[in-house]
């Protein structure tokens, strides 16, 4: 069996492991460790070169209340609650409807316009950036949430029609063609038959577009420029003055934005797991 | 109404009747005064508000519309801005920066309000808005950039502020003897070494070689501009600088300084702030206007200033040119560069300043020892492309001094790429 189980291998290995398990994740971590210790140091300590060292002042209480009580901070969170959940609602509905209509129909061009939907995943999302930025302007959604969701939206129901069609190609068809015979209406099948046993692939898929969706930089800052539209991510920035860097407050900042995506995967991972264990039982 | 209103007004503009204050002052201002300001971050940003907010009162029956646009975001945008449907004031820089907006048209030629006698007092950087023999717009703050040094460890090795460059030698091996370095700089983002050459090159050739040569009308391998770095490399040679500080941004070379392994930095006054929260009073830490190199040559200093513009496409000219009086009066520009503003030297010299001794030896060093001219900085004097190309040699210089005839060959070639 591979891997070996680790109470099958030598008393040697086993005690390297544990050395080198907790050694490794410290490393691992470093970074994080590192912006959480900048987090609750005062500015001094930046200055003073004290960047990794214990802080000089526990300063905590008063970083964490200038982020959430004098800047925008609350705004941008807020921004970023707005685009993340309609684009989260929408690219999963309409990669329901679309994997559905591309896993039980069979029509001439259906391959094809599910190949078209797989080859839109294989475009660096970079080199769109220009033409995107034009024609967000031209509809007058520039630097608005609107033009944001609409963009992610269509974006990222390439992926979810892919994670859709296959997931309900996998379904049993016959509880399809019962319902047919029952002489239930098309739409109800979807929605009563095939939504329903959909549910671990929607929770899945709305914690990964949510993971998404709420950690792009790149698009926020093409897209949007002020508190009105722009995200967390692009909005932590606003803590530089116009010549220095606030390490303190963009840490601080940082933790907190980090932290809605961290709190969403520790209470869905119980529908991570109901989804791959369903899937197991079969 | 309104659109009869922005017609005669132009028409009054066109026919330059409202070319004196007094005409300006004789009837109230009305219509809009559209005004987009960079102005983004929040102590600059309150003061933008309180200027708008204070003028629409001055002018009840002018409506006051403000804008404030991202700073980074607004370097790409005046343009679009300035083109299509025009605000009547905008912020930019002063110098070369507004070489692509004076060419283009789009800056109106303010020299009118230049010539009023209210205006002598801005003398200092009439220069840095002068382009073609004709102003394009007025500063509303400054800083100033000179050599802060730690005077506790100057006073531990009997060293003076230097007032020339043998003293200036002297006092940096004296400092080295006693392993300390004498200047601290980070070089990662290139521009801090700008400041270096900026200085070194005015010291040795003089404020007018210096912007012809940002102009483009001097040649890089020019033996004068040799001789700057020639000057520089003494200082290189001896172990001046710290080492690596390729590898810092100007803020993580402070360290050096706040800890005592570097007696000075050369930069710009916004680096106070910094220091005295790394713990340095006015009791250790201290200011000198960068050294005399060549005694023929008169100061010039760097001091990146500010400014306000109007757009040539401006709706109501004549509020926008009351709103240049209103911002480089002495009372306002006292107000707004005062510490709970923006902390920084109002360029009328009338004004007053805030008790700092930072900020009062700055306006005094600007206002009254800065003969040979106001420089806005490497990146703003020279062309964008040149500077970028400019700034990467001057570090490559500083960590690789020998490679200078190759660097200085670079520079000229895009030199006559770029101005010819």
């Amino acid at each position: 069996m591979f891997p070996t189980p680790l109470e099958k291998t030598s008393r040697q290995w086993q005690i390297s492991y544990q050395v080198l398990l907790p050694i490794m994740l410290i490393i691992w971590l470093l970074p994080l460790i590192a912006v959480a210790n900048f987090s609750i140091k005062p500015e001094s300590d930046f200055v003073n070169g004290n960047y990794w060292g214990i802080p000089s002042s526990f300063d905590a209480f008063s970083n964490y209340g200038k982020v959430f009580f004098e800047s925008n901070m609350p705004r941008y969170l807020l921004n970023s609650l707005f685009i993340t959940i309609p684009t989260v609602i929408g690219a999963v509905a309409l990669s329901c409807m679309a994997g559905f209509a591309l896993g039980i129909y069979k029509f001439r061009s259906n391959l094809l316009i599910f190949f078209i939907f797989i080859a839109g995943n294989f475009v660096p999302f970079q080199i769109l950036m220009v033409p995107v930025r034009d024609l967000t302007v031209n509809m007058n959604l520039y630097d608005t949430k609107t033009g944001l969701v609409l963009f992610h939206i269509a974006f990222q129901t390439g992926f979810c029609t892919l994670f859709m069609r296959n997931f309900i190609r996998a379904l049993p068809f016959p509880l399809i063609e019962a319902a047919r015979v029952e002489g239930i209406a098309e739409w109800k099948i979807f929605l009563y038959v095939v939504l329903p046993l959909m549910k671990p692939a929607l929770a899945a898929l709305a914690v990964l577009i949510f993971t998404f969706i709420w950690n792009d930089y790149f698009w926020a800052v093409v897209l949007t420029q002020g508190p009105t539209a722009q995200p967390v991510t692009a909005g932590i920035t606003e803590f530089n003055s116009q010549f220095r860097a606030a390490y303190h407050l963009m840490s601080a900042g940082s933790i907190v934005a980090a932290l809605p995506p961290v709190a969403m995967f520790f209470l869905m991972q119980k529908h991570f797991i109901a989804g791959l264990t369903l899937g197991a039982v079969k | 109404m309104h659109s009869i209103l922005k017609t005669s007004l132009a028409a009054l503009v066109a026919a330059g009747v409202t070319a004196s204050s007094a005409a300006a002052d004789a009837h109230a201002l009305s219509g809009e005064l559209n005004i987009i300001s960079d102005m983004s971050n929040p102590a600059p940003r309150a003061v933008m508000e309180g200027l708008a907010a204070d003028f629409g009162e001055m002018h009840p029956e002018l409506e006051v519309n403000l804008t404030i646009v991202d700073r980074e975001a607004w370097k790409t945008q005046i343009r679009n801005a300035l083109g299509a449907n025009p605000p009547d004031v905008v912020n930019w820089y002063a110098a070369n920066r507004m070489r692509p907006y004076v060419d283009a048209g789009l800056f109106a030629d303010i020299s009118d309000l230049w010539a009023e006698p209210e205006f002598e007092a801005l003398a200092s950087t009439k220069g840095a808005m002068t382009l073609d023999g004709a102003q394009w717009g007025v500063p509303y703050t400054y800083y100033q950039w000179g050599v802060y040094y730690r005077k506790d460890i100057f006073e531990q090795y009997g060293l003076e502020e230097p007032s020339n460059w043998e003293e200036e030698v002297a006092n940096c091996q004296t400092l080295l003897d006693n392993g300390v370095k004498c200047y601290t700089i980070g070089t990662k983002f290139l521009w801090t070494a700008g400041g270096w050459f900026d200085y070194i090159n005015s010291r040795t050739n003089g404020y007018d070689f210096h912007i012809a040569l940002a102009r483009g009308e001097i040649e890089w391998t020019d033996d004068r501009v040799r001789q700057t770095f020639a000057n520089w490399r003494q200082l290189i040679d001896m172990g001046a600088f710290i080492d690596d500080h390729q590898t810092y941004s100007w803020q993580e070379a402070l360290p050096f300084m706040v800890n005592g392994e570097a007696a000075a930095y050369l930069m710009g006054n916004f680096a106070v702030a910094a220091m005295r929260d790394g713990g340095l009073d006015d009791s250790k830490l201290d200011f000198y206007q960068f050294p005399v190199i060549n005694a023929d040559v008169d100061f010039a200093e760097d001091a990146p200033t500010d400014t306000f513009h109007i757009a040539s496409g401006a709706q109501n000219m004549d509020a926008a040119k009351e709103f240049l009086r209103f911002v480089t009066s002495a009372e306002v520009q006292t107000e707004i560069n005062s510490g709970s503003g923006l902390g920084q030297l109002p360029v009328n010299a009338n004004a007053s300043i805030d008790d700092d001794k930072f900020l009062a030896q700055g306006f005094e060093m600007l206002s009254s020892n800065a003969g040979g001219g106001i420089m806005q900085f490497f990146d703003r004097d020279f062309d964008a492309e040149m500077a970028s190309v400019g700034m990467e040699g001057l570090q490559e210089f500083m960590v690789f001094p020998d490679n200078l005839d190759d660097i200085l060959m670079r520079l000229e070639e895009t030199r006559q790429r770029i101005y010819n």
